[in-house]
Order: C-alpha cells, then structure tokens, then sequence
C-alpha cells in the first residue's frame, strides 16, 4: 500500500506544530521518522492514526484522498499503530488482547476462542513469531509484550505499520530480535514507519530516512548516503558531538563502599543478592544491564528509598544503613531518579518550587515570614540560564516542558547541593541527542569536580561512553566490573547472563 | 510539539498573554454560572407562581404583558434576595439623608446576617480545602465540628474565667479536639492503609451518637428539662458582637474576625510555610516528596489534624457565636455544605472565604424572598439556584462550551482537588 501525506499542517493554539509536511512510503518499504523531542514526529503520526486532525493538508491512500477522523477509520484504511507505552491490559492473555474490540462470536456473545487462537497462530508462523496465545500478557518479557502489539495490529489487516519507539524498551539482544521481524514484515509487502531517535538502528533498518526539526521535514536520505554524524547534524540543526569528551579519570579515596548488599523488591523477592562495590571520588562507576535484573532496588537501597535485608552502604566511613532519606540526601547523596515524572518532579509545580524541592531546610530559602519566595525564584531563574532550561521563565509549571528541560531540572537541583555522590538511573532516558550531549557534559563535569557518579543505564552506548568502570548487573548479581574497551558483544553476553570467564573464553 | 526556547519571541509573549488569561477564565465562568443559576430560577418561578402560569396560557393574546409580568416577578423576588442579604437601598437612602445609628445598623442589618451565617462556614471550608489541595479527603467535617461545638460548651460549663480567656480556652479545646478526631484518621492512613473517607465518614455516625447521648447527661442536659437542647453558653464564653452597640439585632459577632484570620493564616501556611509547601507535594506527588526526604506519614497526619483543627474551631465559632447551646442535630449538615463550599471556592483560601459569603447571601436573601415577596417565593429556590451555581463551577467545560468561551477546557481543570470531590 502507497501512503502519502500531502501538505499537513496543524496548529496547537499560536504553536505551528506540523508545518506543510509532505512524506510518502512506499509499499514494502521501512521509512524511518528521525528527529529530536518535540520535532513533532508525534503530532504527524497521530493526526495519519486520526487521533488528531490536521488543521490543512490530506493523507492519500493509494494516491486517492481519504479522511481519518480515528482510529478506526485509520485500522479501516490498513493503517496499524504501536505506541510506545504498550496498549495491551496485563491480566489478559496475548489471544485475549490480540481479538480484544474485534472479537469473534459464534453464537452471540460467546467469544469464539478457538477461531481466534486458529488464527493468531496462523499470522504469528507467517512473520516467524513464537508465542503462545494462552500465556498472561504480564508474564511475558518485554520484548514478547511488543510482539503481540505488532500482532494486534497484523491481524487488523493493517499494510502500513506505525512503531513509536519501539526500540526505546528492549535489550541489545531483543532489538536484534525485533530488526529480523522488521525485515520479514517487510518481504511480505508491508510498510514501516519507524520512529526512533537512535542513529546506530536508522543507518542499520532503513530503506528512506525522513529528518523533522520544529514541525517541518529538513531533509530526506537514504542510509548510504550519510552517517551518524550527518545525521545529528540535521536532526538539532547544529554539529552534534556524539562522543563524550573526557579526560581519564583519577579517582580519589573510596567514597561509597557497599558490602554483601542483598534487597528484596516489594514482593518480598530477593532482586538484589549480595553486591560488594566500591566508588571513588573522581570516577564514574557505570551499571549496565537489561532491566529489571536488580537495578531499581539496588538505586533504592542506595538512596535509602529501600531498607535493604542485608549488607552495608557506607558512605565515607558512615554507615548509613536504616536510615532515612532525608539522612541519604544530607550525607551528600545526589539522586537522579529513573522515571523523573514519578519520581523526580512535581509537574503542577513551577520550575523554581522544583529546583528547591529536596532542599526545603536549607537557610538560604527561608526568612522570618518563612519561606523565602525571592531567593528561591533567584535560585530558579539562576539554575534556569545555568542549565539551559528551555522555558519563558522559571515560574511556569514542570509539566510543560519537554522530556529533555525537565530532567535539566532535576539534575540542576541536585547539582546545585552539596554532594559526594551522584547516582544517576537512565539519566538520558527518551531525550533527544542535543540533550543527551547536554547531560553527558554535566555528568563529566561533576565526575571531574571530584565528585563519585554511579551511572545505572540499560543504554549501552551510553555506559560505554560515560562509564570509567562498567559493572554488568544480571539477576541481582554483578556478573563482573569491566573497562569501558570492553566489546560491545562481551558486553551484551554479560548483560545476557555469561559469566565474564566464559565471555574470555 | 516545538520546543518553547524556539519559538519567536513575540509568539511567546501571546503565550504569556494566553496563560495569564486563565484567571480571567475562571472569572468569567464564575459570572456565567451565577447567571445560568438565576435564569434556570427564573424559570422556576414561572413554574411556582399560579398567576404567571395563567399568563402563559393566555400568552398568544397577550405577549408583551405575559412576558413583562414573568419578568417583573422574577425582577423583584431576585430584588428581594440581594437586599436581604447584602444592602436594602430603602435603608441606605434613609442613611444617606439622615445619618444616624438607627439607620447605620438597617443597613448593615443584612450584611450582617449573611456574614454571621458564612462565618463558621468559612472556616470549616478551609479545614476541608487544606485536606483537598493535599489530596486527602476528609468527609469528617460534620463529625469534627460536634466535637468543637461540644467541648466549647463543656469549658464554658466548666469554668468560670473571664470572657477573653474563657474563648481563648474554648477555642483550644475545639481546636484540639477536631484535630484529634481528624488527625486519628490520619494515623490509621499512614500506619494501616485505612482510607480517610471511610474512616472520617464513619467518625460523623459516631460523633452524632455520641452528642445525642452527651445532650441527656446531667453534664450538659438542663436539670428537668427534655426537650434535647443543651445547657445555654454564658455571656462570658460567647463571641462578642460588634456591632451591638448600634442595634442588637445585629447579630455580627468577633467569629468573622477570626475567620477573616484564618483566611491569612490557610494563605501563608500553603504560599509561604514549610511544612505546607510539604503538604502540597505530598498531595500532588507523594513519590517524588519520598525522594527529595519527605516522610509522608508525617504529612498525612499534619494535614488531617490541621484540617479537623479548623473544623472544631468552625464548630466553636458556631456555638459561641451563633447557636449558644447544642441540639441533637448540631452538627447539621455543616461538614457538607463545607465541601461544596471548598469545591465552590477550587480550595483557594479566598475562594472559599467568598464561596461561603455565597452561601450565607443565597441563605438569608432566601429566607428575606420569602418573607418579603406576594407569593412568598419558597427560600428553598435560593438553594436550588445555589446548587446550579455550584454545579457549573464544579464543570467548568460544560459553561465554557455553553457560552463558546476561548477554548480555556485544558487550562481550567475540572475542578482543584484531583477530581475526587
């Protein structure tokens, strides 16, 4: 099937959100949609997934003009979409999400499971999908979860493919999974539209790469006619230093030192089962691997969110296990935490109100009419011109900014206390590659400041470009501390569960 | 979505201009829910009113006049209604020409009835909107304002100071005791999970048995007395009117001071303190407040005891103020109508100050409409254009679709307490 859009634009209030964007992909053929956060790469696919509708402009199907007021009328023009926030209900089993809205009958209303399994099977042996259709939508790894969206969608007939990210949650191992089962959707006719802002996967996947900035298409190309730095380039509109500049490091004297650290998750598991590390002032400690091997709670236990079961975090000769967070934070631990919505933000709050969010009995904030609202809009408008924190002013709520300003904000904050320790998870998590650059440089900085970083990322490239040491985390275990020239494949067998000695072997 | 830094310059100053319009939004939607709560009650009185209705039947022979009594009625019933409650321009004209305290006191006289009933409710409407902006919903208003009422009472039985330390002591007591009540259901959140609204909900059914039981000891019960009302308040122990020196049936007494006070006080605790910046955080996003060190039990329990704080003291002001004595149905539906209240004035301390005048206005211009109109219009129409009134706010879209307003639906939420009341 040929799509095209001709000419859309939307408009969100006085904000040009698409502006005259004309894309056309062609049948059987993987196009991939690059651009920074808020290039409006996602406006554009909702409005061809009718969940908005575009202000001028018309999407063509088969060079005839169609209208898409939803998403139903998109699904009836062979039109699937895989969000990057999964749309599949975790207690359903994969048959029961695959049929859900479509559900077949015989006789009216019971559901014709058999039929449908029949069905599904059929299509999952045609794209080279083994799944089992009774297995509980939540037990199944990400990766299978992302499957069944793909699924979803297949058996709706869809011809053109719509995936948001959809690399942004998998493992070096499931991507590589997931690029075969592009390719065999290809070869059977089926176009792509891959959203990503990871350079490697585009020159690796696409047939034509489609470049947005502000709202508009700033170029088209094809994987052998560029790389990954032109890429950058185009994507921010400036060069893009892609390698993190940083001198070797020269740790210092050991300023957390965890010993036999075992944690339990909330389920009473034991997902963190006995680590011993040490950190050095001046050196950048990098925690690789999948998630879900141990990382959430052993950041917990280091922060004092989790009281661990067994074990001591000892920082600076302190030990401070069973204690508070507030005690974690004023013995000088920064936190950047992994999901900074939840975790890291007030979003209703304004930009200065969160930069001072962990730092409420600091003297410098309060007066004598209690606290002092000068100083911390002094302090918010500082950090903001500091940090680069795109906004019109430091009084605007959190939650208007974009991904990349709002982390700006909680690494400003922590930045701005001080600190022994940093401890960053996923510290670049869905930013944009300018950003990215932005948070690399931070991290550096304070690693050359004399401040101990423990870095926890499922991004390789990013622990192999931060990291001094890399500590491979899998099932609750570290499997070894390696250098940072440590190859990207021993590196994934590590992250994968391989013992270091066999990876030598 | 373009990045905000991107944008040209002046694009953003209309932005600016746009996200400061919001107030004047929420201006506007006020004014029109007001107006809808009046026509949908004109619309009513037409309804009422026998001799309006036979006009209508006979409207094809006689429009204008049909048309021009209906409005002509309704005219003078919401005429009524403003000058019972806020000014009686009858009055005011005799003050102007002949100032003197006999006219002074007329026309503060309904002034003075709307703010004394608005008093107690200004204040158990901030009790509640303390908890609301903190996202937690205390529904223990009633309960809590018997408890104030009643050990307000039990000091001005129990002792005999002098009146400035027999209400200082009064309002210590209510205080504590709402606190107590409130602030139990806060412990049983923060330590076992139990929700407030049960816990709270389930403390009112308590607290009015209790006061039922409380009315027939020889504590508070009048010896040989069975009607159920309590020992009366001492001349000592009640809130002073001060007014009194003009007419004495100005009712006005130094609850609204107090609660003109607790406006300010509710107003810095959340722009300025510490532990209600806390609070808000805790109640917007209470794992980022674990992060940035906050322990939120602390702050769940702190909410709800301040919130019944000002609770018992809105039942002390009415008590002391107002009743003098406890009935069996003291509490009223005081913890209520205070919900509606907070909703009415989106948990902002001012807005609730003038969400609860709005009460008293509909509450004694209700009551002056049906006193003063022919055919004695029914006070409960002024409870029916309150609840259209409230209505409307609470659904702010609903007004901004019904008057095409400037889209303003996504900057002015459904209402300020997450969408739970």
């Amino acid at each position: 099937m040929k799509l095209e859009l001709r000419g859309i634009t939307k408009r969100f209030g006085s904000m040009t959100a698409n502006s005259n964007v004309n894309l056309v992909v062609k049948p059987g053929e993987i196009h991939c949609l690059l651009g920074e956060n808020g290039a409006g790469k996602s406006t554009l696919m909702n409005i061809l997934y009718g969940m908005l509708t575009p202000d001028e402009g018309q999407i063509l199907v088969n060079d005839e003009i169609v209208t898409i007021r939803d998403p139903k009328d998109a699904v009836a023009h062979g039109i699937g979409m895989v969000h990057q926030h999964f749309m599949l209900i975790p207690v359903f089993d994969v048959a029961d999400n695959v049929i859900l809205g479509s559900e077949p009958v015989k006789p009216w209303p019971v559901i014709d499971y058999k039929t449908a399994i029949a069905e599904l099977l059929v299509l999952a042996e045609k794209y080279g999908f083994e799944i089992d259709p009774r297995a509980t939508v939540e037990n199944l790894p990400i990766g299978t979860q992302q499957r069944v969206e793909i699924l979803k969608a297949l058996s709706h007939d869809a011809s053109v493919l719509i995936l948001d990210e959809p690399t942004a949650v998998l493992t070096p191992q499931e991507t590589d999974a997931f690029m075969v089962i592009l390719r065999s959707l290809k070869e059977s006719g089926k176009s792509i539209i891959f959203i990503t802002h990871k350079l490697r996967e585009v020159l690796e996947i696409a047939d034509v790469i489609t470049v947005m900035r502000l709202g508009e298409i700033v170029g088209v190309t094809t994987p052998s006619e560029t790389d990954e730095r032109g890429l950058a380039t185009m994507m921010v509109g400036r060069e893009v230093n892609l390698v993190v500049d940083k001198n070797p490091a020269t740790p210092g004297d050991v300023v957390l030192d965890v010993k036999d650290l075992f944690v339990e998750d909330e389920r009473g598991l034991t997902s963190v089962k006995g680590i011993s590390f040490e950190v050095r002032a001046g050196e950048i400690l990098a925690v690789a691997g999948v998630q879900g091997n141990g990382q959430t709670e052993l950041v917990e236990a280091l922060t004092g969110m989790r009281r661990p079961s067994g074990g001591e975090v000892i920082l600076n000769n302190v030990n401070l296990h069973g204690e508070s967070v507030r005690k974690f934070l004023d013995a000088g631990i920064g936190h950047v935490p992994e999901d900074r919505q939840r975790f890291g933000l007030v979003l209703s709050l304004s930009i200065s109100d969160n930069l001072v969010l962990d730092q409420l009995d600091d003297p410098k904030f309060h007066n004598r009419f209690g606290r002092n609202l000068k100083a911390i809009k002094l302090n918010g408008e500082q950090l903001r011109k500091e940090f680069d924190i795109r906004s019109q002013s430091a009084e605007e709520p959190v939650g208007a900014l974009s991904g990349g300003n709002q982390q700006k904000v909680v690494m400003a904050r922590e930045l701005s206390r001080e600190l022994k320790i940093l401890i960053c998870s996923q510290p670049t998590r869905g930013l944009d590659v300018g950003s990215i650059e932005f948070m690399h440089r931070q991290i550096v900085a304070i690693r050359d400041s004399g401040v101990a970083v423990i870095i926890v990322s499922s991004e390789l490239d990013e622990v192999v470009a931060l990291g001094d040491r890399i500590a491979v985390l899998f099932d609750g275990e570290i499997q070894d501390i390696v250098p940072p020239s440590t190859s990207r494949e021993d590196l994934g067998l590590l992250m994968a569960g391989a013992y270091s000695r066999e990876v030598s072997a | 979505m373009t990045d905000t830094a991107t944008r040209p310059p002046q694009i953003g100053r209309i932005m600016h201009f746009a996200l400061r319009a919001r107030q004047a939004n929420m201006f506007l939607v006020l004014l029109f829910s007001l107006f809808i709560g009046l026509v949908f009650g004109g619309f009513l009185i037409i309804l009422t009113t026998p001799a309006l209705m036979t006009s209508w039947g006979h409207f094809f022979s006689h429009p204008g006049g049909t048309i021009s009594s209906s409005f002509n009625t309704i005219w003078f019933a919401y005429e009524q209604l403003f000058q019972g409650a806020l000014v009686n321009f009858h009055s005011l004209r005799l003050l102007i020409d002949n100032p003197s305290k006999i006219n002074l006191a007329n026309v503060l006289a309904p002034l003075s009835g709307t703010l004394t009933y608005a008093t107690p409710l200004i204040v158990a409407g901030l009790g509640l909107a303390i908890g609301f902006r903190s996202s937690l919903f205390n529904i223990g208003g009633q309960g809590q304002v018997i408890v104030g009422g009643v050990l307000a009472l039990l000091v001005s039985i129990s002792f005999n100071l002098p009146p400035f330390f027999q209400v200082t002591l009064e309002i210590i007591a209510a205080v504590i005791g709402g606190a107590l009540v409130a602030g139990l259901a806060g412990v049983l959140k923060a330590y076992t999970g139990a929700h407030e609204v049960i816990v709270t909900m389930m403390s009112n059914y308590t607290m009015v048995l209790i006061l039922g039981y409380l009315l027939i000891t020889s504590v508070f019960a009048r010896p040989g007395v069975h009607d159920g009302a309590s020992k009366a308040i001492e001349v000592s122990g009640q809130l002073p009117y001060f007014l009194s020196h003009l007419n004495s049936a100005l009712l006005l007494n130094f609850g609204f001071p107090i609660a003109f006070v607790t406006v300010l006080a509710v107003q810095w605790f959340f722009n300025r303190s510490k532990t209600g910046f806390q609070l808000l955080m805790v109640g917007q996003n209470p794992d980022a407040a674990r992060v940035a060190g906050i322990f939120s039990r602390r702050s769940i329990i702190i909410c709800m005891a301040l919130s019944g704080a000002l609770l018992g003291l809105a039942g002390m002001l009415k008590i002391t103020g107002v009743d003098h004595l406890a009935t069996p149905n003291f509490g009223g539906s005081y913890g209520f109508d205070a919900i509606t209240v907070a909703l009415l004035g989106r948990n902002k301390p001012w807005g609730v100050f003038f969400g609860a005048i709005f009460f008293g206005v509909m509450y004694t211009g209700g009551a002056a409409m049906q006193a003063f109109t022919p055919t004695n219009i029914q006070f409960s129409l002024s409870q029916v254009i309150q609840a259209v009134v409230v209505f409307c706010v609470a659904t702010p879209a609903l007004v901004i679709e019904a008057f095409r307003l400037r889209d303003g639906a996504s900057l002015i939420s459904t209402n300020g307490s997450g969408g739970w009341v």
